[in-house]
């Protein structure tokens, strides 16, 4: 019978130290009227590098929502959607970024009203502090919710704020030659997002008034280009047994990859997170004191139960190493990106969103990195509101069973919805699942 | 009539022994199995294709259902369920243009169920306001003639082409004759008949549609006193048609339904293919004169929005409340239903969210609520009226 033995996660203490820059990052979004800055609202992929060359102010709509349900601090937000109309089985991101706009627009429960949320109206002041914005631009890749999304936040706002749409076609793979990376499909989708951000540019320059600065894009890209290096680096160290770092420490770095602005600030953290890795490899340190399963999370992060998964898993000795959301997107190909001619390896990485991908390639990049990690089984987090997600999971896992023979385990939870959880179905699914890897080692003898 | 419209309905309930059917007497013929909303059928019809849009079947999911998640609007879920158990071998090939998340999930689904069979995702891209979308969407509808050629081994014949969107347009322009008719209160056909007309065309060889249409029409429809308390507009539901227990659910609580919006209704019908443009050029086009002309929240475009002809819809008709039928879990509908509200609260238009599902309908829940929609628009006219 699988037993807890109460290991604890070591965190990282360059992650923990990251939070700041994070927190840094989203107080100078709070002061950028004040400040008299340009700011674009956008959402999907990582746009974040022109908006920097073009000296606006981001700010990332998921982002903001995660890390309001991160901080338990969503409610509010929440509450104002649904006020709106915004039926609970809607994406949670959305509707909680929808209520956002609805605060920073005026709406919104007003003051000494019952919410039914304890502090509410603090909360609600927090929700509420997102700068209006000048523009919009929607770059979502896989989910169709993502740009339908963006097009009600315009009209939340009165059809007054211009908008951009940048459309990421989907790797569908209707061709032989369509692979990971490659075929007519892949190349033609390239220049038909090349030719869309070079549009964005001319729009932001005409909502800016001012030219766009190509030299300030190639050098942030090239500062995201080492920045993934160095966090490829410290993730190829995880191959180790048992792991110095788990999936849990990359998730606390997903923020920092995907949105910070990429200067030597964003190379350095990457290479304190590398060079702690590094060390404690040196120093023979786990991540968990005593790993004996090693899991592979597939799914969207549940950014309001992430300390509670990351304590659950290490119970039973349980080290989750890798997953779709941090192994397979994030500036992952750095390979792609020139500095020089940046906008052809931005475009890819936009395509590359682990979402656009149809099962055949998602079959591709999951059998690869279970084997690369040496997983022993696989935690499906079936994201209520997010079908993007969702999609594939159950093919995913037969193919696993099929080709690697490992075992998988499904939790229903949420991305930004707490109240979608089933915490014993979770813990019971776990101890299934790792007991089926233990008759597994058993009957090969290991 | 009465024998025309049966045959109709006996193709709308059970599509699949129609294409068993159609194969049989022609089987030196292929069958596409089209997912909805914008694919241009009539490329695979001048091909020689029979062009069928998949129907949600009556089945309960079994099989299907643990491989797409409980939160998967009914259509996607069945199409699941379908490709399981076997019931999509009768197509041939599969084709879509949408991108909708859960339709490629399902479309997933049947690809990994079914891996022979070639399945073609032409993607149109659903911004329509971004100056680069015309020139994609074109792109892509060569892609899709590329694939069509390929799949019959000869180059499309854009003479045939011609002649299919004719033709097509033809089928169009009855039933839109049959909906006028009803909006204008010339005709009063329950809406269970009305979905039929359209659900057929959705399935059957259009030229025996259209000559079913054209007799009914020529021996014309009966028309018979309603009785109806109040007349409603019924709006929504995307890909796949309501159920039909449902529609009469309405009209046995006093309502009669004079005009809709729904996939299975006017949105499949309202548009025609330009005959004076290039065939392709002339799909294309097509694509986007649609969203126009009945505003889709599967598309994003800055200048066109459903409440907008929602509204103009109700004031056409003089229809007296909405019912919204929102396929439960289908996102885009959710998104857009907070605009929908409050264009209908700024006219005072009563309206009422039906959502629903694959099974399990709560029919007498249901009912409650219908009868509170149709008690308060009566006593609203009794209020008016005194
Ligand atoms: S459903 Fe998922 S992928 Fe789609 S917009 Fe929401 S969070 Fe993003
Ligand atoms: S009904 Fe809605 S969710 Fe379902 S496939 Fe159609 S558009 Fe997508």
């Amino acid at each position: 019978m699988t037993t807890q033995t109460g290991s604890t996660v070591t965190r990282m203490q360059t992650t923990r130290a990251g939070g700041q820059m994070i927190a840094d990052y989203w107080d100078n979004i709070f002061t950028a009227r004040e400040r008299g800055k340009h700011v674009v609202w956008y959402n999907g992929s990582a746009l974040n590098p022109i908006f920097q060359a073009a000296g606006l102010e981001w700010c990332h709509g998921e982002a903001f929502s995660a890390r309001l349900a991160a901080q338990h601090l969503e409610g509010p937000a929440q509450l104002a959607g649904a006020e709106y109309g915004y039926i609970n089985e809607l994406c949670s991101y959305s509707r909680t970024h929808l209520g956002c706009a609805v605060l920073s627009n005026g709406g919104g429960p007003a003051p000494g009203s019952e919410t039914g949320v304890v502090d509410a109206l603090d909360q609600q002041e927090l929700a509420s502090k997102l700068p209006k914005p000048d523009f919009f631009v929607n770059a979502y890749s896989g989910c169709s919710t993502g740009q339908q999304w963006d097009e009600m936040t315009y009209r939340v706002f009165g059809r007054s704020i211009p908008i951009f749409n940048v459309s990421i076609p989907f790797l569908w793979g209707n061709r032989p030659d369509s692979t990971y990376m490659a075929g007519q499909e892949w190349d033609e989708a390239t220049d038909y997002v090349v030719g869309q951000l070079r549009e964005l540019v001319t729009f932001i320059e005409a909502q800016t008034g001012r030219p766009f600065d190509w030299d300030a894009l190639s050098e942030s890209m090239s500062y995201i280009r080492r920045a993934s290096e160095l966090r490829l680096e410290g993730m190829a160290l995880c191959e180790r047994k048992p792991t110095p770092a788990t999936y849990w420490d990359w998730v606390a770095s997903i923020a920092h990859i995907n949105f910070l602005p990429g200067d030597q600030a964003l190379v350095d953290y990457f290479a304190s997170v590398r060079d702690e890795i590094q060390a404690r490899v040196d120093a023979g340190v786990p991540a968990l004191e005593n790993e004996r399963y090693r899991l592979y999370f597939d799914g969207i992060m549940n950014w309001n139960k992430l300390g509670w998964l990351a304590k659950r898993f290490a119970e039973y000795d349980a080290a989750v190493i890798a997953g779709r959301y941090t192994h397979s997107s994030f500036w992952q190909e750095p390979q792609l990106i020139d500095p020089e001619d940046p906008l052809r390896g931005m475009a890819q990485h936009y395509l590359l969103c682990p979402i656009n991908h149809s099962l055949k390639t998602l079959n591709y990049l999951t059998l690869r990195d279970c084997e690369r990690f040496e997983i022993d089984g696989l935690v499906f987090h079936s994201t209520r509101t997010c079908r993007a997600f969702t999609n594939p999971q159950t093919m995913l896992a037969s193919t696993a069973r099929e080709h690697l023979g490992i075992p998988a385990m499904f939790f229903e939870g949420d991305v930004a919805d707490a109240s979608f959880y089933k915490d014993d179905i979770l813990e019971s699914r776990l101890v299934a699942m790792l007991e089926s890897i233990d008759v597994r080692r058993a009957k090969a003898g290991v | 009539m009465n024998a025309i419209l049966d045959r109709l309905a006996e193709v709308a309930a059970d599509p699949d022994r129609y294409v068993v059917e159609w194969k049989r007497t022609h089987p030196d013929r292929k069958v596409a199995g089209v997912l909805p909303m914008n694919f241009p059928e009539e490329l695979l019809h001048a091909a020689g294709f029979l062009p069928v849009v998949i129907q949600e079947n009556n089945e309960p999911d079994t099989e299907g259902r643990v491989i797409l998640a409980e939160f998967y609007c009914g259509y996607t879920r069945n199409l699941a369920d379908q490709a399981a158990k076997g019931r999509l071998k009768i197509y041939d090939a599969f084709f879509l243009a949408d991108h909708c998340v859960q339709l490629l999930g399902a479309a997933d689904v049947m690809r990994f169920k079914q891996p022979h069979t070639p399945i073609f995702f032409g993607q149109f891209i659903a911004s329509m306001s971004e100056p680069s979308t015309p020139a994609r969407v074109r792109g892509e509808l060569d892609h899709i003639v590329a694939e069509v050629e390929r799949s019959t081994g000869v180059p499309l014949d854009h003479g045939r082409l011609a002649e299919s969107i004719r033709l097509y347009n033809r089928d169009r322009a009855l039933l839109r004759a049959v909906f006028d008719a009803r909006r204008e209160g010339r005709v009063h056909l329950s809406s269970k008949a009305m979905q039929n007309l359209v659900k057929s065309s959705m399935v059957m060889d259009k030229a025996e549609h259209i000559a079913l249409l054209e007799q009914l029409l020529s021996d014309g429809i009966e028309s018979h006193d309603p009785h109806a308390r109040v007349r409603l507009h019924l709006s929504g539901h995307f890909c796949h048609a309501p159920k039909q227990a449902l529609l009469e659910l309405f009209e046995d609580c006093g309502a009669e339904i004079v005009d809709d919006d729904l996939y299975h209704g006017r949105r499949y019908i309202t548009t025609d293919v330009r005959e004076d443009l290039e065939p392709v050029a002339a799909l294309s086009q097509w694509y986007f004169d649609r969203n126009v002309n009945v505003p889709c929240p599967t598309r994003v475009q800055h200048n066109a929005d459903w409440d907008t002809y929602l509204t103009k819809a109700v004031s056409e008709s003089g229809a007296d409340g909405v019912v919204i039928l929102m396929a439960k879990f289908c996102e885009p509908h959710m998104l857009l239903y907070p605009e929908l509200r409050k264009a209908l609260e700024a006219r005072e238009i009563p309206y009422l969210l039906v959502e629903t599902e694959h099974a399990g309908l709560p029919m007498e829940t249901l009912r409650t609520r219908v009868e509170a929609l149709v008690e308060r628009i009566s006593r609203r006219a009794a209020v008016a009226a005194s």
